[in-house]
């Protein structure tokens, strides 16, 4: 009976294995091109991008299938993992830039972009600017990965309340904006709104505290070992936070609002500040936004008095990034490279007014007001700082998250907030 | 009867092809994740032999005793609510619901219908406290109570309560119908004679109900627990762990560990301490299980 | 207090309780509903418990369209229906086998069966998937299929079993002096009398397979064959900002059809799980 019972197993085995590989054997002629994206295909943001330029190369190219698979953002990662496991990355797929990717180019699984770009003669589209930050992320010189955002960060302003509350200029020092916070307070307004729910909102702050106090490259440097989580900026950064908390700055039950909904506050006007990127633009330019055209104002991070960083330093964001499979990479992935590097930049800012990380050749003659402000800032840049997370390996930039709730809710002091980071740097170096 | 009962053959039919679908997609999975323990990284990224390194790493992780503790809380709220509240639920639709009663009981089961992420969307609002007040804080400040107004999700000490609240209120329907059909299995006369015999409601309950009901309310306890020890979804998607790994269970640790940590291996040692838990709890739950004479 | 009035009192307190139990269950399918047509400014200026100032039918239009609702309910339904019918084959013909018949080694596949309740559903991810790829399976109904089969199988025969060890030894008995062989037996007697068992069963997985989501996500990739929980994720972006009321339309949407489903069937459901299913 055992015996029989374990050829049975075998056999049933054998004959599903037979069965599916029959199935399949005519699959590997024509190669379907995959495309993992996080991005619901027609979001008229980063998914349409995707899908409508790589359609409009399959125009242009009949023979070329694709197909986008799209993954929710909480789960992108673990889907990688379980691909690379089992060797099977999708020739295109969207990923975070910093520690997670470097993992995956040591690992020799995705492509020198640089290299290819080169080959194909069209290097010289993506914007020197993009290329730095990426390839500064990525502690490589070079490019591993496709920008898909140029992104700045800062604090945008409901104009509508800074004036109800008697303020006259958006603040430059940080003092300042804490004594605008304060009137607003007074006058009834919730001073800023925060996405603490989401968790990377709130570390954003600390973000920009401590690029202004101890400079840009602060988080780099202490992930480098050469500085450390628990020295003043950090310190210093952690307790700003926590005070502005306890001071009702931004409401109470911070930590349970969704990103969304903060964006939406300031819109609406129920809160007068909050810490946002440049993808803002696309919900400031709908029709959700009831503060109108104009109603919305952007400021660079305020300078910290005693701090080294200056004010045409900015905090930048590449967004996720796209990279590239070497294990796939073949001609098919050529054709798609050269066309979408060519064709994006101008894809994305006549149809969706935003920068993209590549070179646009045809601007539109008029662009919105907010893609106007974006782009004059960006002209203002002279040094930039990557998020808070973006130099540290995956279980340090957790923790930094989970644990920045427990400092805004006060069960953990600023001191202990850097401790705890230190002491999970420490533990794995 | 012997013979037709021993047909060796058919036995064979009945149970192969169960057990070749279980081995494979159940059994070998699993089995496959035990060799995992004994590797460092991630298959594919970076993978090295590590013996048992990650079995030694379970004794000085502060993340996983957290994470221990937390979900041990949640298995104690959350199955003893679930149980009772169901069987109190149950006990309600047998003795006092006259009209509607079929109606009713089935509107008590909606809620085990609703996908995970809806519930948890849902609690969210009625917990909410910016930019409005939800629900529950409303009718906190209409009567009178602003002083316990809070931000029920956003603060370490009533995440985890609020988290149990619902997962209580998900599944208490489905126990409370599953106790339902039990008890209507008790025969009227048996309460009936109880009833002459002077026996009052919570007597009754305690000394003819309890002891019918013990193999239901074990079979239900360790349902209950079984699936509360696995808690990932409900935390996942109502607080995502938070705030700062009030609510992050065994579960989701194991996720993190595996997938965003890049460390599948102890994750895979995570996994199994999961397991285990599973099988003594359910060991010692049925230690209460008697034989019925 | 006269006893009359006590048992008013009591009988008025009951059906308060009552009224209660009800109310917190349907006001969340209700607020879904109107939350669903409610415009996106809606969830931020307007208290939560506030109804729906218009009928916001883009939610609809968008949840049909950018969620994909149609194919991703075809996909959903037709996971799950082969599922089921898997799981049931499969289970009662095991649990048969394992509760009244008589063999060998009955008490230790017993005891392996029993094994799969409790083990956690992400450790087996990885493995899973690299299995399904040996088979070439990834990407395919098949692959769902197999797993939410496979992973319903202990929990199946643990219900179907306890329920089959209530049936008397005799009425097999009788059956076996009436001429009929071990099929026939199966089919003609314990079939029957398993019925409403079997109808637990299949309203349990149903909700199980129904919900599922991490199995779904990982190994089908193709939206073509994506099914409806992952519909819901259509709606949320990179920097976590979600279109509620999409997202709760498409909810409504895949909730509504299930709800009147259960209704029309909820006689036979809930006297299948209420006629002694699930005994300990």
């Amino acid at each position: 009976m055992k015996r029989k019972f374990t050829a049975a197993l075998l056999a049933g085995t054998m004959v599903m294995g037979l069965m599916a590989t029959g199935l399949s054997v005519s699959a590997e002629e024509n190669r379907t091109f995959k495309i993992l994206s996080m991005w619901a295909e027609d979001d008229n943001d980063s998914g349409s991008i995707l899908k409508d330029v790589t359609e409009a190369y399959k125009q242009e190219n009949p023979d070329f299938d694709y197909e986008i698979e799209v993954v929710s953002s909480d789960n992108l990662k673990q889907k990688i993992a379980t691909l690379a496991a089992s060797n099977d990355l999708p020739d295109v797929f969207a990923y975070d830039a910093g520690t997670p990717l470097i993992e995956l180019i040591d690992a020799g699984l995705v492509v020198d972009v640089s290299e290819k770009l080169e080959a194909l003669g069209v290097a010289d589209q993506i914007d020197s600017g993009a290329a730095g930050f990426l390839t500064n992320l990525s502690l490589t010189e070079d490019l591993y990965a496709l920008p898909l955002g140029q992104n700045i960060e800062g604090f945008w302003y409901n104009k509508a309340l800074f004036e109800q509350a008697g303020i006259e200029a958006a603040p430059t020092t940080w003092d300042e904006m804490l004594e605008d916070a304060q009137k607003l307070l007074d006058a009834g307004i919730q001073p800023f709104a925060v996405g603490g729910a989401d968790l990377w909102p709130a570390t954003r702050i600390l973000n920009a505290y401590v690029m202004r106090k101890g400079g840009v490259d602060f988080m780099d440097l202490a992930y480098a070992g050469e500085k450390k989580y628990t020295d003043e900026p950090l310190v210093e950064a952690a307790a700003m936070l926590q005070d502005m908390v306890d001071k009702g700055y931004f409401g109470v039950g911070a930590t349970t609002v969704d990103m969304n909904t903060a964006a939406n506050m300031v819109m609406n006007g129920e809160a007068a500040m909050i810490y946002n990127g440049s993808w803002y633009v696309s919900s400031l330019n709908s029709d959700a936004n009831a503060a109108g055209e104009d109603g919305i104002g952007f400021f660079n991070i305020p300078e910290v008095e005693g701090g080294v960083g200056t004010i045409t330093e900015y905090s930048m964001n590449c967004g996720t990034i796209l990279a590239l499979s070497s294990g796939k990479y073949d001609e098919i992935t050529d054709g798609w490279l050269e066309y979408f590097v060519t064709h994006v930049g101008n894809y994305a800012m006549n149809e969706q007014g935003s920068f993209r990380g590549y070179t646009i050749s045809e601007m539109p003659e008029t662009v919105g007001t907010y893609t106007q402000l974006v782009s004059d800032e960006l002209d203002k840049v002279t040094g930039s700082s990557a998020w808070f997370e973006a130099a540290m390996d995956s279980e340090l930039s957790q923790i930094a998250q989970e644990n920045v709730q427990t400092l805004m809710n006060g069960d953990m002091t600023p001191e202990e907030y850097a401790q705890s980071l230190q002491d999970i740097y420490d533990a794995a170096h | 009867m012997n013979k037709v009962l021993g047909n060796k053959k058919a036995v064979f039919w009945f149970i192969a092809p169960t057990a070749v679908l279980y081995s494979i997609f159940v059994i070998l999975p699993v089995l496959w994740s035990v060799y995992y323990t004994f590797y460092n990284g991630m298959p594919g990224i970076k993978w090295e032999f590590c013996g048992i390194d990650n079995y030694l790493r379970i004794f000085k992780d502060k993340n996983f005793t957290k994470a221990l503790i937390v979900n041990v809380k949640y298995i104690l709220i959350v199955t003893t609510g679930q149980v009772c509240l169901g069987l109190c639920m149950a006990l309600i639709f047998k003795f006092w619901l006259k009209r509607f009663a079929n109606l009713i009981r089935t509107i008590v089961f909606f809620p085990v219908v609703l996908p995970t992420v809806a519930v948890a969307q849902l609690f969210a609002k009625i917990y909410e406290i910016q930019p409005h007040y939800g629900l529950l804080n409303s009718l906190l400040d209409a009567v009178g109570l602003e002083n316990l107004v809070q931000p029920w999700i956003g603060q370490a000490s009533t995440a985890l309560g609020a988290l149990s609240v619902m997962d209580i209120w998900t599944a208490t329907g489905f126990y409370a119908i599953i106790f339902y059909g039990a008890l209507l299995d008790i025969s009227d006369d048996v309460i009936e004679a109880a009833r002459i015999d002077g026996c009052k409601a919570f007597p009754l309950f305690r000394l003819v109900l309890a002891p019918l009901l013990r193999p239901m309310i074990i079979t239900c306890l360790i349902f209950s627990f079984t699936g509360t020890v696995k808690m990932f979804e409900s935390a996942t998607a109502l607080t995502g762990g938070g705030p700062g790994g009030a609510t992050k269970s065994l579960s989701m640790y194991m996720y993190d560990t595996a997938f965003t940590y890049s460390k599948t291996g102890y994750g895979s040692v995570i996994a199994l301490i999961i397991f285990l838990i599973c099988v003594v709890g359910s060991a010692i739950i049925r230690k209460f299980e008697k034989p019925i004479d | 207090m006269t006893y009359k009035t006590k048992r008013k009192i009591k009988s008025f307190l009951m059906k308060l309780i009552v009224a209660l139990i009800v109310l917190i269950d349907v006001y969340p399918l209700f607020w879904m509903l109107t939350a669903s047509f409610k415009e996106p400014g809606e969830f931020v200026t307007k208290p939560a418990y506030a109804l729906n100032s218009g009928f916001y039918i883009q939610n609809y239009i968008e949840a049909w369209t950018r969620g994909k609702m149609a194919l991703f309910f075809k996909n959903s339904l037709i996971c799950t229906v082969a599922s089921l019918v898997l799981i049931i084959i499969l289970t009662v013909t095991s649990s048969f086998a394992l509760t009244k018949m008589r063999w060998k080694g009955r008490g230790l596949f017993d005891k392996y069966f029993a094994f799969g309740i409790m083990i956690p559903v992400a450790t087996c991810l990885i493995p899973l998937f690299q299995i399904f790829q040996k088979m070439h399976l990834i990407n395919t109904r098949t692959c769902l299929i197999l797993v939410y089969a496979a992973s319903g199988i202990s929990f199946s025969i643990y219900l179907l079993q306890s329920y089959m060890k209530s049936l008397p030894d005799e009425i097999l008995e009788a059956s076996v002096i009436d001429g009929c062989g071990i099929y026939s037996m199966l089919c003609r007697i314990v079939l029957p009398l398993t019925k409403n068992a079997i109808i637990t069963v299949l309203v349990i997985q149903f909700f199980f397979k129904w919900n599922d989501l991490l199995y779904s996500m990982t190994f089908v990739s193709s939206t073509k064959l994506k099914t409806i929980q992952t519909g819901l994720l259509f709606f949320e972006d990179e920097f976590g900002t979600k279109d509620w009321g999409a997202i709760f339309a498409s909810v409504s949407i895949c909730v509504v059809p299930m709800l009147i489903m259960y209704l029309f069937l909820n006689k036979k459901v809930i006297e299948g799980m209420t006629s002694g299913a699930v005994k300990g």
